[in-house]
């Protein structure tokens, strides 16, 4: 007998390919198309989710000679994505929501749907790499997304399926205009499925109202906390960013802190965007926790250290947990790293593989003192 | 895999081969356009009268009542628009519906009421049966029209309709019903009830799909939708589809001369569907089921700890046709409007599966969907005590 594998398909080239790969390889594809909010007459032309994208899937279900079913998953997304992202700009930091897509969307609810039609596998079109059980980077590092990986429960990594990973985006192109999907040149969805235009603020004002403090008036301050002009809302801004920013200074200036409670967008050098420590909260381990040791060594131990990625895309730096409590883990930094920003994730690597991660609680000048050097 | 069942009458049926059979001439040598003077015009104008008579004739009705139309939704969105439209200037604002109704006659009203009707919804009870006191209320002045539809699609409890009907001709308001699900199920005879209109759909009585008719009562006058020639009346202008006229007026037949047997082996296998459901899912919830008047064909059944898009896709891949709610656009299950408004608790809103029994139904396939049910139902209920 086959194995099952429920497919999520969005209407898109890497999950068409994704489920065409499987059937290939001889799998019993279901394919899903998962519902995941509704802007009704709003936004009239979404590349993703949108009713076109969903009859985009249906085809590809038809072309490949799988079943395919919409799954209406909007209340558990709204809750347990949407309404984070609202309530983390609110609290003047940077959400990711993919991430939590990912962890509570696709590899919980959807292993769920699929646990009752007894598919044991759940695959999707993510550009990662499940090598021997373990979460891998996706061999196309401009595709790369274990980035958004981090926090999906560990016991789910036996359940996934990600054969587009195996490839790069040419390969998968190739692919789907090999076997005819009508998805083969379809634009990529770059940006967040559910906001619209790319404008986060219209997602926070339909659930906030348009005086939501994080979009109203606030000042510019330098970090001395001298005021020095006014925004539209903290929440048009994240760390490290230079538009919008007043200028008129000797460097260019950027958002270096956000600090909601005064709805001041703090602004400065790029020196001052520099960190050497930070503390992640909600941490995940995909691996067996790298733990904090107790007393640090005087030598400098290279098993404990790794890789930490404080964004998409960007260069991984050399870190070790140097304190944990109640979830959250302090690491200290090799190098400094510019803009750490409250909200995105830490992701652990060793090399290609994903130990885990968690969101960015706080980022520090310097690291906390250390725990003391035992002889 | 066994044999696929099909459990989903109450989506669409198959098209009657005789059905099928009396519909091919006219996609062939009787090709004549019925406006012709011509003997090609002449020959499809007889086929289309004879057609109107028949079908009349299996709704009590005189031929000039009956209207072809695209279908069901079509023939509910004439009746009324048509009438509130014709009879909002006699100071006629209101229209009196149903909150289970199909989205055919429930948008239509909302569309009226988009353009300055005052919609009026009657109170259903627990069994979807309409409340005939607040029914008696809203329909005391100011209707135009009524619209409460005979049998449920969703849970297939039956209205008292000639009460119904009765109560608002008094009132002098114009009565309508949705009898796409009645007809063939129920005795509809407009010599013994008093609806105004009619609207019946082809492909749920083996015709195909993109047919169905409306019976207008003489002397009603509703404001046409479409603008165009003088066919049916100007009803429904547009060059008619006789193969199609044909076909729902052979179903129609078909179906009348069937009903009684066809009812009551129906009415069996639901007893046997809801007997073999009840012994093996002892908290199983059959919608509509104290109904004082139910349909033959449909039993709505929530089971409490299950999801119905859970349900549907394993019973689907085991070779089970069924359905949930209304299905939205999408394709997606939303909540359904029918057991909402009888006052279902969401939990068994979310697990409900309709089962509609018909032609292709025996006591082998009901037999194997209550095993297989059983089974998806245990194995749901053991997954949500696992993740719990």
């Amino acid at each position: 007998m086959k194995e099952r594998v429920l497919v999520a398909i969005s209407g898109g080239v890497d999950s068409s390919v994704a489920a065409a790969l499987l059937v290939e390889q001889g799998y019993d594809v279901v394919g899903a198309t998962m519902k995941l909010f509704c802007h009704g007459d709003e936004v009239p032309d979404r590349p993703c989710c949108s009713l076109d994208s969903i009859n985009d899937a249906r085809r590809v279900c038809q072309t490949l000679g799988i079943p395919h079913y919409v799954l209406n998953l909007e209340d558990a997304f709204g809750h347990d994505v949407v309404d984070d992202f609202v309530s983390e700009y609110s609290r003047g930091r940077t959400p990711i929501p993919c991430v939590r897509c990912n962890t509570f969307t696709k590899f919980r609810d959807l292993v769920k749907k699929a646990d009752s039609i007894d598919a044991r596998y759940v695959a999707t079109g993510h550009y990662a790499r499940m090598i021997d059980g373990a979460l891998h980077r996706g061999l196309d590092p401009a595709k790369d997304q274990s980035y958004f990986m981090w926090g999906i429960e560990a016991r789910m990594l036996s359940r996934m399926l990600l054969p587009v990973g195996h490839q790069t985006k040419a390969e998968t192109r190739a692919v789907a205009r090999r076997i005819g999907l009508n998805t083969a040149d379809k634009i990529e969805s770059q940006d967040i499925c559910f906001v619209p235009d790319g404008d986060h603020t219209k997602v926070i004002r339909s659930k906030l109202g348009a005086n939501a403090p994080a979009l109203s008036r606030g000042s510019f301050q330098l970090s001395t906390g001298k005021v020095v002009g006014e925004h539209e809302g903290y929440a048009r801004f994240t760390i490290g960013q230079r538009r919008g920013v007043p200028g008129g200074y000797r460097e260019p200036m950027y958002v270096v802190a956000i600090r909601p409670e005064e709805r001041a967008v703090v602004i400065g050098p790029k020196s001052e965007l520099l960190g050497r420590g930070l503390t992640v909260r909600e941490v995940n381990w995909l691996t067996p926790p790298l733990q904090a040791q107790g007393p640090r060594p005087k030598t400098q131990d290279p098993s404990r250290r790794f890789s930490v990625q404080i964004r998409h895309h960007a260069s991984p730096a050399l870190a070790e947990v140097i304190r944990e409590q109640d979830g959250e883990i302090e690491l200290a930094l090799d190098e400094p790293l510019s803009a750490i920003t409250p909200g995105q994730s830490a992701v652990f690597y060793d090399g290609d593989r994903v130990l885990g991660g968690g969101v960015i609680e706080t980022a520090y000048i310097t690291a906390r003192t250390p725990l003391p050097v035992l002889a | 895999m066994p044999e696929p069942i099909y459990l989903d009458h109450a989506a669409t049926t198959p098209v009657r081969p005789e059905v099928l059979e009396a519909m091919t001439p006219f996609y062939g040598p009787r090709f004549g356009n019925p406006s012709s003077l011509h003997r090609w015009g002449r020959e499809a104008r007889t086929a289309l009268d004879e057609a109107r008579e028949r079908l009349a004739n299996c709704i009590g009705a005189r031929s000039d009542e009956v209207a072809f139309t695209s279908g069901g939704t079509e023939a509910d969105n004439i009746a009324i628009l048509g009438a509130w439209r014709a009879r909002k200037v006699e100071g006629r604002n209101a229209i009196v519906t149903t909150p289970i109704e199909h989205k055919a006659v429930l948008s239509a009203v909302h569309q009226a009421a988009h353009e300055g009707a005052q919609e009026r919804l009657c109170r259903v009870d627990s069994t979807g049966t309409v409340d005939v006191a607040h029914y008696s209320e809203l329909t005391q002045d100011g209707v135009a029209i009524v619209s409460v539809m005979w049998v449920n699609n969703e849970i297939g409890t039956v209205q008292p309709l000639a009460q119904l009907a009765v109560r608002a001709k008094e009132r002098g308001a114009l009565f309508h019903t949705d009898g796409v699900q009645a007809f063939g199920k129920v005795e509809v005879d407009a010599r013994k009830i008093p609806f105004d209109a009619l609207a019946l759909s082809g492909h749920k009585i083996g015709a195909p799909k993109g047919c169905g008719a409306i019976y207008i009562r003489r002397g009603t006058t509703l404001e046409s939708l479409f603008h165009g020639g003088t066919q049916e009346r100007g009803r429904r202008p547009g060059t008619e589809n006789i193969a199609a006229a044909i076909g729902l007026a052979t179903a129609a037949e078909l179906t009348l001369r069937e009903r009684e047997a066809e009812c009551a082996r129906l009415v069996q296998l639901r007893e046997r569907l809801e007997r073999g459901i009840r012994e093996r899912i002892s908290d199983a919830v059959i919608h509509g089921a104290g109904a004082p008047m139910r349909a033959p064909h449909v039993v709505n059944v929530s089971v409490p700890g299950t999801d119905s898009e859970s349900m549907l896709m394993a019973l689907d891949l085991q070779g089970i046709g069924c359905s949930a709610g209304s299905a939205c656009q999408a394709g997606t299950s939303s909540p359904s409007h029918v057991l909402t408004a009888i006052g279902a608790s969401r939990e068994l809103v979310n697990g409900a599966i309709r089962m509609s029994l018909g032609s292709m139904s025996d006591a082998k396939s009901v037999d194997r969907v209550i095993e297989v049910f059983a089974k998806l139902v245990s194995k749901a209920r053991g997954l949500a005590g696992v993740a719990s």
